[in-house]
């Protein structure tokens, strides 16, 4: 059963709809708009007028306002206009695909016509401050803290050393006692030299003798072997402690050589007083780009290693799309961005293309570019670099800022703060981050500087060096954890600082050097102190080993062949007698 | 509650043929299962160009859709734990026309699978219960002093001529 009215009742139907959504979406997406902004972020949001127009399907946002909690007299961000148009057929699938989204008059802090509502206080996070003071410390490190944080070799090769040590104590104590009894050695040879001194009467004598002399000869020959292994065992002793104490040695030179880098002082002075300076900041300032990551991470596809998985809190979510193999489109995807921000009376146009989380699919990196003119404490900044979710996170990020006009920036505080009271800075650099992991390199060229330093003279000879500098540069360079890089900062000037500010700040370094040696080497005589005496009584024991050594192969020897050569002549004595006199 | 009970019996004892009515039940069902999008533009297509009850079907289409408020979520869970077939999913992924129906989201596959597979069991049974109820039930009901009541008082009156 058709109904011949079918397709009019269909296309009236459609069409009321239509013309519903066409006339009243505009003014839904204002109110859902202000509704959700204004939960966000706790104070009044308005919106003059959402507009959407079907060919192409584009949605146009006029005069946004979201007010400032903390300040409510100004806006937080505010822009004249915003227009994006979105794909049609993309968006009945259920993709998020934008050609062109343009901001212009994008502002941070403007001041309201009338103070807007606040219906939530701000909650800033203490912990997301910057102490600026405390970050621009000045301080050399001293002897205690560079020592805390070397992780010294020699005190546990001197903690080994004393094991050694303990465990050969024993031993060395029982020595002694196993050590051949003096005067039973000079009761043997008495014996020995009765012998070979009595008159051997005959052959029955000369057995008794002989074997009188060898039962003598046994016991010098097991005194010996004990004297052997006496030798043997404080050999050993004084083999393995030699070795301890070469190991605590090196320990302690491997020590010195760490520390002097610790300290920078390797090079004899001031040479990296950049590092000293400057090292802690630069570190704290590439530490702050993990806001970056920690902002992009909730958008990076769970697929990427390291990623929380987490399917059982979203078995609750309704209307989830199914994990396809492949899909024609990024779940959002902005082909072509522009903004227009009106900062500090100047201009800056970001444009970036190709903004998505799924860079996989559309095999092509978000690339950003901003250049900002017209600032009145900055001539030019260019910003350029791309960033891709594939395998890893990676960002690529290259920076040029000239004439930055830098005023009043303390640098350290109390005895050694150096104030920079006007300069000009001008810098280039790149930065390459994958994850969480950063490497940077970059220039900055301080002109004009002027400090002013504390009554510290060390600072005051400082600033007036820097002050003599028509030009100061620096070379950057970072690499490691983006929460904890590994910084180096040097420059051309380093050199010439450290020639030229020999006063306090070089004897300082140089007591910090003699600071350090001596520290070094307490510690070094502590972990042998005693050992010495250990090695004096092994060399005294040796000593009367080996003498006891001697004396008893000289009683062996000598006094053994003394009687046979005794017997011998007796023997040939009586044969001359009974072959008839001898000739 | 008594406009709607007036509609339904109105409905029941009109002129409208028995599978206008089941038809109309079903394909409601299957309109308030599914949430606004094409699929429900289709069905409404298919409403107007047959001689389906539009009123039957535009009160199921209410009920189902407010019983997916209770239901939705189950429903949601359970296709996500059983449309993760790599078949399934790879079908889905080759066709943009399925995508156009929206039917890689869980929901709207979920609500589709089921409004698909009550469908024709729904239209049946609509059917067969509009010629039970008009064989059996529609002349004894009449007979009620309490239908008479109400067909008697002002309000269904004002309602009947309203309509």
């Amino acid at each position: 059963m058709i109904r011949k009215s079918g397709w009019l009742i269909f296309l009236a139907m459609l069409a009321a709809i239509l013309a519903l959504v066409y006339l009243f979406l505009g003014t839904a997406i204002r109110l859902g708009m202000v509704y959700s902004l204004e939960k966000a972020v706790g104070a009044e949001v308005n919106i003059s007028d959402v507009s959407v127009s079907l060919a192409p399907l584009t949605l146009n946002v006029s005069e946004l306002q979201i007010t400032d909690n903390a300040k409510p007299s100004h806006n937080t961000i505010s822009f004249s206009n915003a227009r994006a148009a979105l794909e049609l057929w993309p968006a009945l699938l259920g993709y998020y695909v934008i050609n062109d989204l343009a901001v212009d008059g994008l502002a941070y802090g403007t001041e309201r016509s009338s103070p807007g509502k606040v219906f939530r206080g701000p909650h800033a996070d203490p912990a997301d401050k910057v102490d600026l003071q405390q970050l621009l410390r000045l301080d050399l490190p001293n002897a205690e803290e560079l020592l805390a944080r070397a992780d010294l070799q020699t005190v546990a090769r001197g903690e080994e050393l004393q094991q050694l040590a303990k465990n050969q104590q024993q031993v060395l104590q029982d020595l002694p006692s196993q050590l051949p009894d003096k005067a039973r050695l000079e009761q043997i040879q008495a014996d020995i030299k009765a012998l070979t001194d009595s008159q051997i009467a005959n052959p029955a004598d000369l057995a008794a003798k002989a074997a009188e002399l060898k039962k003598l000869q046994d016991t010098l020959r097991a005194e010996r072997d004990k004297l052997t292994a006496v030798q043997q065992q404080l050999s050993q002793s004084r083999q393995q402690l030699q070795q301890a104490v070469g190991a605590l040695r090196d320990a302690s030179s491997s020590d010195w050589q760490k520390l002097q880098d610790l300290a920078n002082i390797s090079d004899g002075g001031l040479a990296p007083i950049s590092q000293i300076l400057l090292g802690d900041f630069w570190g704290e300032r590439i530490g702050q780009l993990e806001a970056v990551y920690r902002l992009a991470q909730p958008y990076i596809p769970e697929s990427l290693p390291g990623k929380e998985q987490n399917n059982q809190a979203k078995l609750s979510l309704p209307n989830r799309i199914l994990p396809l193999p492949s899909q024609p489109y990024p779940d959002f995807w902005i082909k072509n961005a522009r903004v227009n921000w009106l900062i500090c009376g100047g201009e800056a146009l970001i444009e970036l293309q190709d903004i998505t989380a799924q860079h996989e699919i559309i095999n092509a990196a978000t690339r950003f570019n901003a250049e900002v003119t017209g600032l009145p404490q900055l001539s030019l900044l260019k910003l350029d670099g791309d960033f891709a979710v594939l395998e890893q996170m990676v960002t690529n990020l290259n920076w040029q800022l000239q004439g930055i006009n830098v005023d009043s920036m303390d640098i350290g505080r109390g005895d050694t703060l150096l104030q920079l009271a006007s300069a000009s800075l001008s810098t280039t650099g790149k930065l390459n981050l994958v994850d969480n992991q950063v490497k940077q390199q970059a220039q900055v060229v301080l002109r004009q500087a002027e400090f002013s330093a504390s009554p510290n003279k060390y600072i005051q000879q400082l600033a007036a060096l820097l002050n003599q500098q028509a030009e100061i540069s620096l070379n950057l360079t970072a690499s490691g954890l983006i929460s904890a890089p590994e910084v180096s900062i040097r420059s051309p000037l380093d050199k010439l600082l450290a020639d030229a500010v020999l006063g306090e700040a070089k004897a300082k370094i140089a007591a910090l050097q003699t600071d350090l040696r001596s520290k070094l080497d307490n510690e070094l005589q502590q972990q042998l102190a005693g050992q010495s005496d250990w090695l004096t009584t092994l060399n005294t024991q040796d000593s009367e080993a080996k003498a006891l050594e001697g004396n008893i192969e000289q009683m062996l020897n000598a006094k053994l062949a003394g009687v046979k050569e005794q017997a011998a002549d007796k023997l040939k004595d009586k044969l001359r007698d009974r072959l008839g006199g001898g000739g | 509650m008594l406009t709607l009970l007036a509609r339904i019996l109105k409905v029941l004892n009109s002129e409208a043929s028995p599978w206008q009515i089941g038809w109309a039940i079903g394909l409601g069902l299957l309109a308030g299962l599914l949430p606004f999008g094409l699929l429900t533009l289709f069905i409404i297509l298919l409403v107007c160009l047959f001689t389906i009850n539009l009123a039957t079907f535009l009160l199921v289409w209410g009920l189902c859709s407010g019983l997916m408020f209770i239901f939705g979520d189950a429903l949601e869970a359970v296709t996500w734990q059983y449309a993760q077939s790599p078949g399934l999913l790879q079908l889905l992924a080759q066709s943009e026309t399925l995508q156009l129906f929206h039917l890689h989201h869980t929901l709207v596959l979920g609500a589709f699978v089921l409004g698909m597979l009550l469908l024709l069991p729904v239209a049946w049974l609509g059917t067969v219960l509009v010629k039970q109820y008009r064989g059996r039930v529609m002349s004894k009901l009449q007979q009620w002093k309490v239908v008479q009541m109400l067909k008697a008082s002002k309000l269904v009156q004002l309602y009947e001529k309203l309509n």
